[in-house]
């Protein structure tokens, strides 16, 4: 169990810079998620962690020791890779007893071990079977059994998941959170897939072109995004933007579709300036059915919608002659609203929607950093049911 | 189209044509079977160009010593299997072929373990100047062996100095042979390893350096346990080429087996000044062929399995 710090990491590849003055810390029995699109420097970063990859400046320190300049194999660290990386000369005892026999421990000892690794993960009886033989998801277990079998002060996993098929990989991921409840040591956790990171971390690290956007807990990521970046990548669907100005008595969209009337004199801010407006798509509300504070009627039309079953999305335009941009769908007035199952929703019938202004996100539109969260007290919601954002895949 | 004229052809066979006629017929009507005579044809062609030369060897080799002169056909001429014990007693063949085999161990050794680490490094590792330097090791390659032999022959036997130091004697050693051979061979060696550690996947070495191996490690532990084939290849082929070697294991030791004499050198003793025993030649080389013989059937068996486990499917 060990604190992981990272301090000014720099990674060059050639002339491409992946990663630009990175700084983690990492608390003691913590499960951090590093989360980004792909090619963001995330599996840099947790290969800098591992020691495959020397930072071109910057210190790694694990525990209270500076790891910098050693091997991966003297960090006390284990590691589960996204292709699983078992070494399929081996069996499956072998494969995780083979940090062990490395490291001389005695016969007893490494039994000892692998039977309760083998245990941890579920797989008694399987020690003598090559990888070949093996089903994904078991192959992913004996991984981590390789893994815990070391007890190493901290686990590094990259993508463990993201070869496994859909089923097997929301299993996994409340055996992992199981395992990370037993052992109680630290996780850095790789992944593309913000449902994972949402669902498994005490702390998210969302991560792009190389800079660290965010890291803080899961529901303050999606909360209290700190950039446009996090707020369109957190949460599934993305969140609605609405391009427009900030005026002397709220926000007023750039389509002319949408004003928000609210006190600007707090915020840090100027009239006049260009804004970003954020919704999440469950907090667009059909107008009918919404009470508390929320902004003035928008009339829209419905496009498409898409029952998901305990909700349907259903895709609003603001002006049904318009195409819609499909790079930009907000810049044209499409909007994304999010109801319960209950609520009658038609394609092509006019509906006229409410933002719930408790719930509204105000972004510089220059330099991309969040304003204000929440523009008023919390809105109610008469009859559907206001769900909170999905985690599925 | 050929399946309704058919029964016709079949008719008219049977009153005109011969055996020969019936079989073109069929043929046209069924194609594969000209592949497969074809086939028949030309793998007993290379069967009998290959084999032929050692069944008449081993006829040689069975002969009566006296009568070889007379000529010897298809059946040995008189039989005389005592050749095989003879040759022994004549000279000490054995150990002429014990050089041989040290030559060939030794130098597959120092190549297996040279061509792995320059295998690693082409194969796995990106680093300024690879190419030129692959390049260099084919263009080496190139050269004519005899290319190489007189500077190398007065370095190991007149003790050149360089740079004030004298290199040992290697004339007449093991060394003398297994250096300038490891060197000619290497660059094959490379190539096999470099193509086969390339295909080992990144994520097995980076899982053995974080479980406790150095990249050291991991080469020897991981990858070259899967590249087990291609190592088998690099080694036989060496091994093999080695052991056959004229030219330095000749030239570069004297001509007695404790000279380090290889095995044409202790064939060649069977020739004295008034008589060529043929028979006895023949009967060592064929015992000369048999450990490599062994070593192939063996390894081959391991190439197979190597082959077969589908080791690397992930």
């Amino acid at each position: 169990m060990a604190t992981i710090e990272l301090k000014h990491i720099r990674k060059e590849y050639g002339n491409d810079i992946a990663i630009e003055d990175l700084n983690l810390d990492i608390k003691d029995g913590e499960f951090v998620t590093l989360v980004g699109p792909s090619g963001c420097g995330k599996s840099t970063t947790i290969e800098t962690i591992a020691g495959l990859t020397k930072p071109t400046s910057g210190t790694v320190s694990i525990g209270d020791r500076d790891v910098t300049r050693l091997p991966p194999k003297d960090r006390g660290i284990a590691m589960v890779f996204q292709n699983i990386a078992l070494f399929p000369h081996k069996d499956v005892y072998d494969n995780i007893s083979f940090g062990l026999q490395l490291r001389k421990f005695d016969e007893e000892e490494i039994d000892k071990r692998v039977e309760k690794a083998a245990d941890t993960v579920q797989l008694n009886g399987m020690l003598d079977r090559m990888p070949s033989e093996m089903s994904g998801g078991q192959r992913q277990r004996v991984a981590i059994a390789r893994a815990i079998v070391r007890q190493p002060d901290a686990f590094l996993m990259d993508e463990p998941l993201a070869n496994l098929d859909a089923e097997l990989r929301v299993h996994m991921r409340t055996q992992l959170q199981r395992i990370h409840d037993e052992l109680d040591t630290t996780i850095v956790y790789v992944t593309h897939d913000q449902a994972q990171a949402m669902t498994m971390s005490d702390r998210i690290a969302v991560i792009d072109d190389g800079d660290l956007q965010q890291f803080a807990p899961p529901l303050e990521c999606y909360n209290k995004p700190a950039n446009l970046f996090v707020a369109g990548f957190i949460g599934s669907p993305a969140m609605n933007f609405i391009e427009g100005t900030l005026t002397a008595d709220g926000f007023e969209s750039d389509a002319g579709y949408i004003d928000v009337d609210f006190d600007t004199s707090t915020m840090d801010a100027a009239v006049g300036q260009e804004v970003v407006l954020g919704v999440r798509p469950e907090h667009v509300l059909p107008s009918e059915s919404a009470t508390g504070d929320v902004t003035a009627q928008i009339d829209t039309y419905t496009d498409v919608t898409e029952p998901m079953g305990k909700e349907i999305f259903v895709y609003l335009v603001t002006d049904q002659s318009a195409t819609v941009d499909m790079e930009d769908p907000s810049a044209s007035g499409q909007l994304l609203m999010s109801v319960g199952p209950a609520v009658d929703v038609g394609e092509n019938d006019p509906l006229s929607v409410v933002f719930d202004k408790s719930n509204l996100h105000l972004f510089d539109a220059d330099n991309e950093t969040a304003l204000a969260h929440g523009l008023s007290e919390p809105a109610t919601v008469d009859t559907s049911e206001d769900t909170p954002a999905s985690a599925d895949d | 189209m050929s399946q309704s004229t058919q029964p016709e052809t079949d008719g008219t066979d049977d009153e005109t044509g011969g055996i020969f006629t019936n079989w073109v017929d069929s043929a046209i009507a069924n194609p594969k079977k000209v592949y497969r005579a074809m086939f028949a044809t030309v793998a007993i062609f290379f069967l009998f160009t290959t084999l032929f030369p050692l069944y008449w060897l081993t006829m040689i080799a069975f002969s009566d010593g006296s009568r070889v002169s007379e000529g010897v056909g298809l059946l040995p001429t008189g039989f005389d299997p005592s050749s095989f014990i003879e040759i022994f007693q004549q000279v000490p063949f054995h150990l002429y072929m014990f050089n041989s085999l040290v030559f060939a161990t030794l130098t597959t050794i120092f190549v297996l373990l040279i061509a792995s680490l320059a295998g690693y490094a082409f194969g796995r590792l990106q680093f300024r100047g690879k190419r030129p330097m692959m390049l260099a090791v084919l263009v080496i390659s190139f050269f004519p062996p005899a290319a190489f032999f007189i500077p190398l022959f007065q370095l190991f036997n007149q003790q050149i100095s360089f740079l004030g130091i004298t290199p040992p004697e290697l004339y007449s050693t093991p060394g003398g042979v297994v250096i300038p051979l490891s060197a000619v061979f290497l660059p094959l060696a490379i190539f096999i390893l470099t193509t086969f550690y390339g295909q080992i996947p990144d994520g097995l070495e980076d899982a053995a350096r974080i479980e406790g191996t150095t990249r050291l490690g991991a080469l020897f532990r991981v990858i070259i346990p899967l590249s087990a084939p291609g190592v088998a290849t690099a080694g036989i082929l060496t091994f093999i080429a080695v052991y056959n070697e004229f030219f330095f294991s000749f030239l570069m030791t004297g001509a007695a087996a404790q000279d380090w004499a290889p095995i044409v050198d202790g064939i060649i003793s069977y020739r004295s000044q008034f008589q060529v025993r043929y028979d006895l030649m023949a009967a060592a080389s064929i015992v000369a062929v048999l450990p490599v013989a062994t070593l192939v059937v063996i390894a081959q068996e391991k190439i197979v399995s190597g082959l077969t486990s589908g080791a690397l499917k992930e």
